[in-house]
């Protein structure tokens, strides 16, 4: 097991180089003049030069790839061609309202996705696994921008129940101190226990979490559904309905916990895919997270910020994978 | 586990989901001495990415417009300059040397006074650093203090130095404290101005607060807004759906649709304005056939300029006399404008001796410009009624600018969309950088050069300074010559639509600052 673990980690690293090297000189070969960018816009042609210059942008691809290499070593991601800030920062103010999202999103997932799979699965081809089914397809495959303001119309516009978007009111902001242990949102108010701001976080979460989690949860009421239907028509199973137990029992303990190897792998890979896609959400939900951050690096061709950001998600499903894999191993089903 | 188990799961989540809605009362019942009046500016991209007033040259005017002030503010409808920290000012008769009297009695938001000091070090560190819109002090020789409150500008060669003095980039007056502040001070999101606002919290991309700053030497009889909230909503809908309901005071670049929708809502107030944005078409005049003044009318005449403002635009934009928007000084309102005409365009092609389908051009626009997109395909559609072929490419803006910059003219594009605003309020932003001979290519992306023009428009703008109604003949003249040799389509000039909440009073738009609002007019009523 610990052989494993280590060299699925050593492939990891393996991986990672390459997604530098590739993500390095692909932002390069891409025309686009990265000193007149670190200048701004009207720049003259000695602003270019003195940046060039600077920027070590006159050296060779190769010295400039070791000396990228050895910065990264040292946890240094180099600077915003935008904003002129550590990328590290950056990264470290934009990924926390993502994670959070994500989290949550997922948290929804396995809270829907489970019990209508495991429904579905009970009452195949009755009435109640149609609608599961049909839920489902839906979830996976209606686009998320339209469920967005789909909601955004229901909940905002005709209800006037939920915010529109945002993570917190911003006049709130100016009542409260709002408290900054984690630079995790939700983390922080909830260790600052103020019911008012728990409440209106939450409440702007709410909406662009559902949208994020519809596509986990149509995946995860497939990948359970089909797994039970297999393992329903076992040995073990009809052993276990004749001895009478149950049905809920031997549902939700002795099948539910044989399918949750799939299902925890489907989870862990939709939770890497969710990560970097939530661009449109963000977008549409004025969520400042690292999607929308990636789109603005992507469309004013931020190479520093491009790779950081690809690194950061490239490194996170190499742990997710990992995470899904051990999970599998523990299985004792499975030799490793 | 049982069914019970699974039917309370249930509940408790449906439950915990509902606990979230309910009315948005949590804003009422809070614990505030005495109301805030805060207005909201619904921002469609990162209020500010550079806190540096020397340095940064986007977004950031709407921030630092408010936190910072100028000598000078320029009004474009009447050509005259408020006087904001400077009180009067004098120029020599050659415009070579400039006098500014100071105002009394102003004090930095870190409680520095403000004297010639001040200015005198604002204007040096940003040269000094020269990035940016820096290269508006260009001119300036040296800056000598004569005391306290008045400052001398000596000048290389004659400048319109009180134009670039109320330039909305690159012209603020920061706190000279700030020289022993460490390195990264702004960056991490910090200003020192004397602005009527200052700095109260700033979420980098996202959203800036701005709170009144007390000892502001305007003060604060009548009425004004306590905090402002400016906070990036790039969804267009959910600008809408903010200003409609209230929430936002302040939005703009909304959809021709939507605004459309909005002007029977009595919730909502909505301004027209003139912009200083015009969309030019500049053609590759170093390659065959472009370089040749007949081909460049026929394509001129076969740009569908009528349907572009109604339908790429919305008609939300005027069709350009010349490079000089609609509403600035320098535009020539009776130069030759042209139209639609296939039949002069297929004309002056055959005198061009150029066949039927025998022209194919490569257009390129900024990717992501939904404007740029229609005005490109609706021009298309017209010149395949000509025979002329054109592809559409669409780049992202350091590409489409790399590009153009090839060394060789046959690599580069045919024909080159942008945008054009001004830097300081003078006709020179456009004629100098879009159209004067470059030695390294820059902006002129039609790589034009006529040493006539030059001549002209350098002349105009040493005039600028000393006799504006001369230089503006002088500015006109010279788009005369650009118009006959057509190195470029002027396809239109933009409007601003700015939506505001009915309650939003004060605000008048001044398009020398683009997107800025000067919430210190601005008042709730």
């Amino acid at each position: 097991m610990r052989n494993y673990i280590i060299k699925r980690l050593l492939l990891g690293v393996i991986v990672l180089m390459g997604v530098v090297v590739i993500t390095f000189f692909l932002a390069r070969v891409i025309p686009s003049n990265p000193a007149a960018q670190w200048v701004g816009p009207r720049a003259t042609q000695e602003q270019i030069d003195k940046a060039t210059i600077e920027l070590g942008l006159d050296q060779p691809l190769y010295i400039q790839f070791t000396k990228y290499l050895t910065d990264l070593f040292k946890g240094n991601l180099g600077f915003s061609l935008r904003t002129k800030q550590p990328i590290v920062n950056e990264l470290k103010t934009y990924l926390p309202p993502t994670i959070e999202l994500v989290i949550m999103s997922t948290f929804i997932a396995v809270l829907v996705g489970i019990p209508l799979g495991l429904n579905s699965a009970k009452r195949k081809d009755k009435a109640l696994d149609h609608f599961c089914r049909f839920f489902s397809v839906g979830a996976v495959s209606l686009p998320t921008f339209w469920v967005a303001l789909f909601l955004q119309l229901i909940f905002f516009r005709a209800l006037n129940l939920l915010p529109l978007g945002g993570q917190i009111d911003a006049k709130l902001k100016l009542i409260y101190q709002i408290p900054n242990y984690t630079g995790f949102l939700f983390l922080d108010s909830l260790i600052s226990g103020n019911t008012i701001i728990i409440k209106d976080v939450y409440r702007h979460m709410l909406l662009p979490a559902i949208t994020l989690s519809l596509y986990p949860v149509g995946l995860v009421a497939r990948m359970t559904r089909s797994a039970l239907l297999e393992i329903l028509s076992e040995d073990y199973i009809k052993a276990a309905r004749s001895y009478g137990i149950h049905e809920q029992k031997v549902l939700w303990l002795y099948a539910l916990k044989n399918s949750l190897g799939t299902t925890v792998t489907v989870l862990a890979l939709s939770t890497g895919y969710t990560l970097v896609n939530t661009f449109l959400v963000e977008a549409i939900f004025s969520w400042p997270g690292v999607g929308s951050y990636i789109a603005g690096a992507v469309v004013s061709l931020d190479y520093p910020a491009i790779i950081g950001v690809t690194l950061f998600s490239a490194f996170t499903y190499i742990i997710l994978n990992l995470f899904a894999d051990i999970i599998i191993a523990l299985d004792p089903r499975v030799r490793v | 586990m049982n069914k019970k188990l699974s039917v309370f799961l249930a509940i408790v989540l449906i439950l915990s989901i509902l606990a979230g809605c309910g009315n948005n009362n949590t804003t009422q019942n809070t614990p505030t001495q005495e109301p805030l009046d805060i207005a909201y500016y619904a921002y469609n991209s990162e209020p500010i990415l550079n806190w540096d007033p020397s340095v940064m040259f986007s977004n950031g005017i709407i921030i630092l417009n408010n936190t910072y002030e100028t000598l000078l503010r320029f009004y474009p409808d009447t050509k005259e300059f408020e006087h904001v920290l400077a009180t009067n000012y004098e120029k020599s008769e050659d415009g070579m040397v400039w006098t500014f009297q100071l105002r009394k009695g102003v004090t930095f938001h870190d409680g520095t006074p403000f004297t010639a000091d001040a200015v005198k070090f604002s204007i040096e560190r940003t040269l000094e650093i020269g990035q940016g819109a820096s290269y508006i002090w260009d001119p300036v020789e040296e800056i000598n203090v004569i005391d306290d409150y008045t400052v001398e500008f000596r000048l290389s060669y004659a400048a319109p130095l009180d134009q670039i003095a109320s330039s909305p980039y690159a012209a603020f007056i920061m706190s000279p404290a700030i020289k022993d502040y460490p390195s990264d001070w702004f960056e991490a999101g910090n200003e020192a101005g004397t602005g009527p606002y200052s700095l109260e919290n700033n979420s980098m991309g996202d959203e800036v607060i701005l709170t009144k700053f007390n000892d502001y030497w305007k003060g604060w009889d009548g009425e004004h807004f306590d905090k402002i909230i400016i906070k990036k909503i790039p969804e267009t809908s959910s600008r809408r759906q903010m200003v409609e309901k209230g929430e936002a005071d302040i939005t703009l670049q909304l959809t021709p649709e939507d605004i459309e929708a909005l002007k029977n809502n009595d919730s909502v107030k909505i301004y027209v304005e003139p912009s200083f944005t015009n969309l030019i078409a500049f053609f590759n005049t170093e390659k065959a056939p472009l370089n040749d003044i007949n081909v460049r009318q026929a394509l001129s005449y076969a740009f569908p300029y009528k349907d572009v403002v109604d339908y790429a635009a919305g008609g939300y934009a005027s069709q350009s006399i010349g490079a000089i928007p609609k509403g600035h000084w320098g535009r020539g309102e009776n130069l030759f404008q042209y139209s639609l005409n296939l039949e002069k365009a297929k004309a002056l092609l055959q005198e061009s001796g150029i066949q039927q389908n025998e022209l194919k051009l490569l257009l390129t626009y900024m990717s992501g410009d939904e404007a740029e997109r229609k005005a490109a395909e609706l021009y298309k559609a017209e010149l395949s009624k000509i025979g002329v072929e054109l592809e559409i490419r669409a780049m992202p803006w350091e590409s489409q600018w790399e590009m153009a910059m090839d060394p060789l003219p046959e690599n580069r594009q045919d024909i080159f969309i942008m945008y054009w605003w001004p830097d300081t309020s003078n006709p020179y932003s456009w004629l100098y950088s879009l159209f004067r001979t470059e030695e390294s290519i820059l902006f002129n992306m039609s790589y034009y050069s006529n040493e006539n023009f030059d001549q002209l428009i350098d002349l105009g703008y040493e005039k600028s300074g000393i006799d504006i109604e001369e230089a503006e003949n002088l500015f006109i003249e010279a788009q005369s010559i650009l118009i006959d040799e057509a190195p470029a389509i002027f396809i239109m000039d933009k409007e601003d639509v700015w939506v505001t909440s009915s309650s939003f009073s004060g605000f008048k738009y001044n398009p020398s600052y683009p997107n800025v609002v000067f919430f210190y007019d601005t008042y709730r009523k």
